[in-house]
């Protein structure tokens, strides 16, 4: 980590006789005092969104709430796209089918163009100098610190190879977990199996997917709490506003397992204004899961019948994704709109160098029209163990804490689902450490160096999802946050999954 | 009535810098957008607008932040700012390291928004509580209290409240000189009225406060003054907007009379007496509540308690969000020896 200077803040008391500053620029042209308020305007735009904030005002008087209701907003980062949405909102040129506002938790088709950013170039890697580290002290209680300080002092003493020190500190902290409750004891006890399996060498084995035990503890998951949920719901909500007109769609999942977020995408096609595409599912599996790929597309084949929606499903089963070649998913150029959907599956391939670089080379060959990327929020593959085990134990924290609440079978799951990945993160390494998260802003660097363009996620999204939330016990904790055209789902105030869209469909 | 309106719109672009004009214009949009006139809300839409940033316990230019839970009852949040330890970033058992120094400021800050917007993470009071740290040396804790519609008097009090007691019992935040808490209270526009009501419930039970900064603090009543009328909609603000989050606010068929909203108004209890903290009021000249702000440091005084008032003539409401005018630099100036005088 690196050691930040401690300065006080010299610009914060000035002399100066002049009562307007010269707004300062940074490289990218933004108004710095405005980005760090989260807003990106170009100094050179400036006037122009003041302008146009100007003709806003002038029509509009206090009575403009209904325009909240049926506008859908974009991306409230970029200001001068949002004023432009408002003005146009006003003005509308074409047939701007509104989403149904009363249809609560319903995903309905909305035409896709206000999502798709203006088309200036927008500089990337002006991200915040330092990485970002989020924290909430979730228990003050002065044994969960105790316990806390014990375990970092032996994952230190793992980083530096003192395995004896280790050995020591990882029995001190199973006796500090054993007098713990709630979700902290939980974490520490992964935790601590993690340090003492990577102490003893006694790795945990990849079982991921090898038997149907794994798909059991994903579904107990997936009914436990919000975040598959969240993570279907606005991959769907993106694929479904790309896939607006479209009379054929093609959708490639990189990672079927259930099939779960599948059901309610085909509904939601059934129900679409004008009728039903044609719908085509590829369901993409490892050659070690449990339920077969097929079983899972016939499954949903079944469903699409009843509803009404043609469907066609092709299975591909590989050991990894890096080998997916392009010709395996025979895509109907020209016929079809293409979209390739990855829930928490491309932090996988970070393990084996060159891996994730094969998968979006094919991705890009078949110029999709969107991609959906659900990936957890957090730097959980940095280069140092320590670094590495600190963020995870935060992250899991919270995670932890979100599950806690009267016992039930689907949370002991739950725990368990996730305490295999921590087990993974700590005690693995290299090609057997998968659980390789990274951050939002991470992997946009990564799409937008690799040419693909964002597509913004607008507040209808977040509006369902949101009432989504609502429906789960301890509602009040959840929270959905929107970052620049992305939606990312939290407990309390730390972000915990991103979800993300993207396109690479068009010569740009 | 287009013709004053587009000269109010060129008055208020010429009293401030236009990156703050484009600022606070995006506000009073987005804000006009969210309040239904029926007197509801639309939380979502305001949700997804606000800017929000993540706490960060890596410093960044000599502040780190964490989030805390003070009440898992109410779910009540709060960001601690602190100033950067010498050497390596704090790790989570470094987060609640007892502060230095014989005598450590704490200020509990409450964020603005008329009850209604805003959080402690929004992007402008997590920028505004970095600079009060850096400023004053000082611990900040910035209370994410419940906002109304959904939430009304006295729910953003009480949270206040809870903060205040919590913020007294940490024994990290204890003074060396005499083993404790030395607690400023801090707030803009709402939050300004909320530090004022926190220190009132403070001044019985024994938690000593000492000092309030109020900074453009929101407070009204039922009469329309001077300033509400020279200034309705001139600068981002209306009387109308006004109006709207008082009802929001104060209690179902509550007036503006409300001691909450008027606190040396006709229903108000008297501070005579009382071992009230120091008061530092800043009005800003083109706010058109500045009246009742007026009338507020007025009562202060009356009652003998000890107030300092800035009046800033050209200044509109929101200027302490951007460091681009006099007026930011003087007002921090002004909270620093505020703050410090205590340290000596």
């Amino acid at each position: 980590m690196k050691r930040e200077h401690s300065h006080r803040e010299t610009s914060a008391v000035k002399t100066g006789s002049s009562s307007m500053t010269a707004n300062k620029e940074e490289a990218g042209g933004f108004d710095e005092l405005l980005v760090v308020l989260g807003y990106k305007v170009r100094s050179s735009d400036m006037a122009d969104v003041a302008n146009k904030l100007e003709q806003l005002e002038m029509v509009l008087d206090d009575g403009i709430s209904h325009l909240s209701d049926d506008t859908v907003h974009y991306n409230p980062s970029d200001l001068s796209g949002w004023v432009d949405t408002l003005l146009s909102d006003l003005n509308p040129t074409c047939d701007q089918v509104k989403p149904d506002q009363d249809s609560e938790y319903e995903l309905s088709a909305i035409p896709g163009s206000a999502a798709y950013p203006r088309g200036k170039r927008t500089r990337t890697g002006s991200d915040s100098p330092t990485t970002t580290r989020s924290m909430v002290v979730l228990d003050s209680q002065e044994t969960g610190v105790r316990l806390v300080h014990a375990l970092l002092a032996c994952a230190e003493a793992v980083q530096q190879n003192n395995l004896k020190l280790a050995d020591v500190l990882v029995k001190h902290v199973g006796l500090l977990a054993s007098s713990q409750a709630g979700a902290m004891r939980k974490v520490a006890t992964y935790f601590a199996e993690g340090l003492a399996r990577r102490i003893y060498r006694i790795y945990p084995r990849d079982d991921v997917g090898l038997s149907s035990f794994s798909d059991t503890l994903q579904i107990h998951f997936y009914e436990s709490c919000p975040y598959l949920k969240f993570a279907h719901f606005t991959a769907n909500q993106a694929i479904l506003e790309a896939f607006a007109t479209a009379e054929k769609v093609h959708v490639i999942d990189l990672g079927l397992n259930q099939g779960l977020q599948w059901p309610a995408l085909i509904q939601a096609l059934a129900l679409r204004p004008g009728g039903p595409p044609d719908f085509r599912l590829t369901g993409i599996g490892s050659s070690l899961t449990g339920q077969s790929v097929q079983e899972v597309g016939w499954k949903l084949g079944q469903l699409a019948n009843v509803v009404g929606v043609n469907f066609e499903f092709k299975s591909i089963v590989l050991n990894s994704l890096s080998d997916l070649k392009p010709e395996m998913l025979e895509i109907r150029t020209g016929s079809e709109s293409v979209a390739v959907n990855s829930v928490f599956e491309l932090h996988r391939l970070l393990a084996h160098p060159g891996s994730i670089d094969n998968i979006l080379l094919t991705i890009k060959s078949i110029k999709p029209d969107i991609i959906t990327v659900v990936e957890q929020e957090a730097n959980h593959n940095g280069a140092v163990f320590l670094d590495r085990f600190t963020e995870s134990l935060h992250y899991y924290s919270s995670l932890f804490d979100s599950l806690e609440g009267p016992p039930s079978q689907d949370r002991v799951m739950s725990e368990l689902y996730l305490g295999r990945q921590i087990l993974n993160l700590v005690a693995c390494e290299g090609e057997d450490r998968v659980e390789r998260h990274e951050t939002l802003v991470q992997w946009r660097n990564r799409f937008s160096m690799g040419g693909f363009k964002p597509v913004n996620i607008g507040s209808y999204a977040y509006k369902q999802a949101s009432m989504l939330l609502a429906l789960y016990a301890g509602a009040d904790g959840y929270k959905v946050e929107e970052n620049e055209g992305c939606l990312l789902l939290g407990w309390q105030t730390r972000p915990l999954i991103a979800t993300s869209a993207w396109r690479f469909n068009r010569v740009e | 009535m287009a013709g004053s309106d587009q000269v109010n719109l060129i008055e208020s672009k010429t009293v401030v810098p236009l990156n703050t004009w484009v600022l606070i214009s995006n506000f009073k949009l987005a804000y006009n957008l969210l309040r239904r006139p029926d007197g509801t809300f639309n939380r979502h839409l305001a949700e997804f607008l606000d800017r929000k940033v993540p706490a960060n316990a890596n410093p960044v230019n000599g502040v780190f932040s964490f989030d805390v839970i003070m009440d898992r009852q109410t779910n009540l949040l709060s960001r601690v700012y602190r100033p950067a330890y010498a050497g390596d970033p704090p790790s989570f058992t470094d987060l609640q390291k007892p502060v230095d120094g014989e005598v450590a400021p704490v200020i509990v800050f409450f964020h603005g928004g008329s009850f209604v917007h805003s959080s402690a993470n929004s992007a402008i009071y997590d920028t505004l509580c970095r600079r009060l740290v850096g400023l004053c040396g000082s611990v900040v804790v910035s209370v994410n209290y419940r906002r109304a519609p959904e939430n009304r008097y006295p729910c953003a009090y009480d949270d206040g409240w809870t903060a205040l007691n919590w913020v007294n019992s940490r024994s990290w935040l204890k003074s060396k000189k005499d083993s404790k808490v030395h607690i400023f209270l801090a707030g803009d526009s709402s939050g300004g009225n909320i530090a004022h009501n926190v220190a009132v419930r403070a001044v019985e039970s024994g938690i000593d406060v000492l000092g309030n900064i109020l900074l453009n603090p929101m407070f009204g009543g039922t009469e329309r003054t001077e300033s509400e009328t020279r200034l309705d909609g001139k600068y981002f603000v209306t009387v109308r907007d006004r109006d709207w989050y008082w009802r929001a606010f104060l209690p179902e068929g509550e007036d503006r009379e409300h001691p909450a909203c008027s606190p040396f108004g006709p229903r108000s209890t008297s501070l005579e007496g009382l071992s009230f903290p120091k008061s530092l009021v800043v009005v800003a000249g083109l706010d058109l509540i500045q009246d009742w702000q007026l009338k507020y440091a007025d009562g202060l005084k009356k009652a003998g308690q000890e107030v300092k008032l800035l009046y800033l003539e050209q200044a509109t409401i929101g200027f302490y969000l951007l460091p681009n005018n006099n007026h930011f630099h003087t007002v921090m100036e002004e909270i620093a020896a505020f703050v410090n005088a205590e340290c000596q």
